[in-house]
């Protein structure tokens, strides 16, 4: 990987991408006024569960069938992954989050430079578009090297859960930085996972995160989003 | 298939298949059981009209009572367009434990224009050390609508069995006119971490999901259904686009069961057009 796509990848994983993904802890929130979350081995064990069970197994390998589909040109693979993954999101909020950030993304490839022109076209013709199908559409334009940019995606997660972590539970600076030395060293093995799964391996299944999500979204007092 | 091929199916390769297809149609004010065809032990009883000619309900069974190592089932139902029906079962579909050969149970609904189906089986229970592979899958045409649920026991909770050992997979999928409404699939070996922690199953035995796909699903009816809770455990609705969502987490498959039947009885006036009349096979 040269160091142009470097920082692509940081660019595209940084927490001032402007797709307001800050505004969204993912049923964190829900987990803290449940009180399954109430520390940082708690709240560690909550975002590495998620990491684990959800997005090793949906979010992570569709990812990568989404850059391959760009990448061939293949637009059919391309609505197939993403209709499949915004049909897999267990409530509401969840769903609202990935396509709101998704068309945000989408608004905002449309202005950079270097994305191919037909991706975008395609893209926009999808109608719902999750995050990681446009996350993919400027992998594959900017030709960034698939399991690097997934590694980027995962951190770029786990980021944002840190720092929701971080206002919620309370937490200080220093115990986020722990958790995300502690989730970054699972990251390459979530990564290289995801990219032995076959198609019919490819699900999720969370009952107890469906369900303090859906609670969520009459949540009395919050401050997220999802 | 005759009882003899089934004996050396079942003794010859190990496996035991059971197929049943049915088609429903509609015929002036009636919905009728229009076409049936089996192989081997999966039946449907003689259809009755509970609710008048409109909406025909019938109950699958499996004679042997119980789905092992082995066994194939294949349940597939077509609702014509315009026509009603209720499938519901007469008791708990039980997963036994095996060696380590699958049992396999697929489910295809197809719902025509015009036409509902309602899926209101009893719970599924997973014996300790099961191979269980369930699928479900639901085609639905045009303004076609759907409800259905299921509920899973892991282990035996009444006498108190974990599931320590086997395996369980699932997978559930709901289109419309070849979008996907809803796509789940979950995988867990007995003794799995997933089972104790506290975004999965959190140590809870029974899990179920209702699902109702309909282009009648209203924000108050999402309210009222929310003004329900299960009597015991968690339970929480959330509405997608064109489907609603209901799930239960806990420890009795009778709450889950209890839960699910109240928000039935909110959601099918709105959507099929009819009250909640409870089939009375679920009373014995």
């Amino acid at each position: 990987m040269t160091n142009d796509h470097l920082l692509r990848l940081l660019q595209l994983a940084s927490p001032a991408l402007p797709v307001g993904a800050f505004s969204y802890s993912q049923g964190l929130e829900a987990a803290v006024e449940a009180g399954i979350v109430h520390d940082r081995e708690t709240a560690l064990c909550w975002i590495g569960d998620l990491l684990n069970y959800s997005l090793a197994t949906m979010e992570a390998p569709v990812l990568l069938r989404l850059i391959d589909g760009f990448r061939a040109k293949d637009f059919t693979a391309v609505e197939h992954w993403n209709d499949l993954f915004l049909a897999s999101r267990e409530s509401a909020e969840l769903r609202a989050e990935t396509v709101q950030m998704g068309f945000s993304l989408a608004r905002l490839l449309k202005e950079l430079s270097g994305i191919d022109t037909e991706a975008l076209r395609e893209l926009y013709r999808l109608g719902d578009i999750s995050f990681p199908c446009a996350f993919a559409c400027a992998v594959a334009s900017w030709n960034l090297p698939p399991a690097q940019a997934l590694a980027a995606y995962l951190w770029s997660w786990a980021e944002n859960q840190a720092m929701a972590a971080l206002k919620l539970v309370p937490l200080g600076q220093t115990d986020g930085q722990r958790m995300l030395l502690a989730l970054g060293e699972r990251i390459g093995a979530i990564g290289e996972r995801a990219a032995q799964l076959g198609d019919d391996d490819i699900g999720v299944f969370m009952p107890r995160l469906a369900i303090l999500s859906s609670r969520h979204e009459t949540q009395y007092s919050r401050l997220f989003r999802s | 298939m005759p009882a003899t091929m089934e004996s050396a199916a079942a003794i010859g390769e190990n496996t035991w298949p059971a197929r049943l297809e049915l088609e429903f149609a509609k015929r002036g004010p009636r919905s009728v059981l229009a076409a049936r065809r089996h192989d081997g032990p999966l039946v449907v009883q003689k259809p009755h009209y509970p609710e008048g000619d409109g909406i025909c309900h019938a109950i699958i069974v499996h004679p042997p009572g119980g789905i092992a190592g082995g066994d194939e089932l294949e349940l597939t139902a077509e609702l014509g367009a315009g026509s009603s029906a209720l499938l519901t079962t007469p008791g708990a579909t039980k997963w036994y434990r095996s060696a380590g050969a699958w049992a396999r149970q697929q489910i295809i609904f197809r719902v025509y224009v015009g036409a509902s189906l309602e899926w209101l089986p009893q719970e599924s229970i997973v014996f300790d050390g099961a191979h269980a592979d369930a699928r479900l899958d639901v085609e639905i045409h045009g303004d076609g609508s759907f409800i259905g649920w299921e509920i899973i026991c892991l282990g035996r909770s009444g006498s108190a069995e974990r599931f320590n050992q086997g395996q369980w997979r699932s997978r559930t999928t709901i289109k419309r006119d070849g979008k996907p409404l809803w796509f789940e699939r979950g995988q867990l070996a007995g003794g799995d971490r997933a089972l104790e922690v506290p975004a999965v199953l959190a140590g809870k035995p029974v899990v179920g999901t209702m699902l109702a796909a309909s282009d009648k699903l209203t924000p108050s009816l999402l309210a009222a259904c929310r003004e329900i809770a299960p009597s015991r455990g968690d339970g929480a609705i959330t509405l997608l686009p064109g489907l609603l969502v209901g799930r239960y987490l806990g420890e009795s498959s009778e709450a889950a069961k209890n839960y699910f039947t109240k928000l039935w009885h909110v959601v099918r006036p709105g959507l099929i057009g009819r009250p909640g009349i409870e089939p009375r096979i679920w009373r014995t």
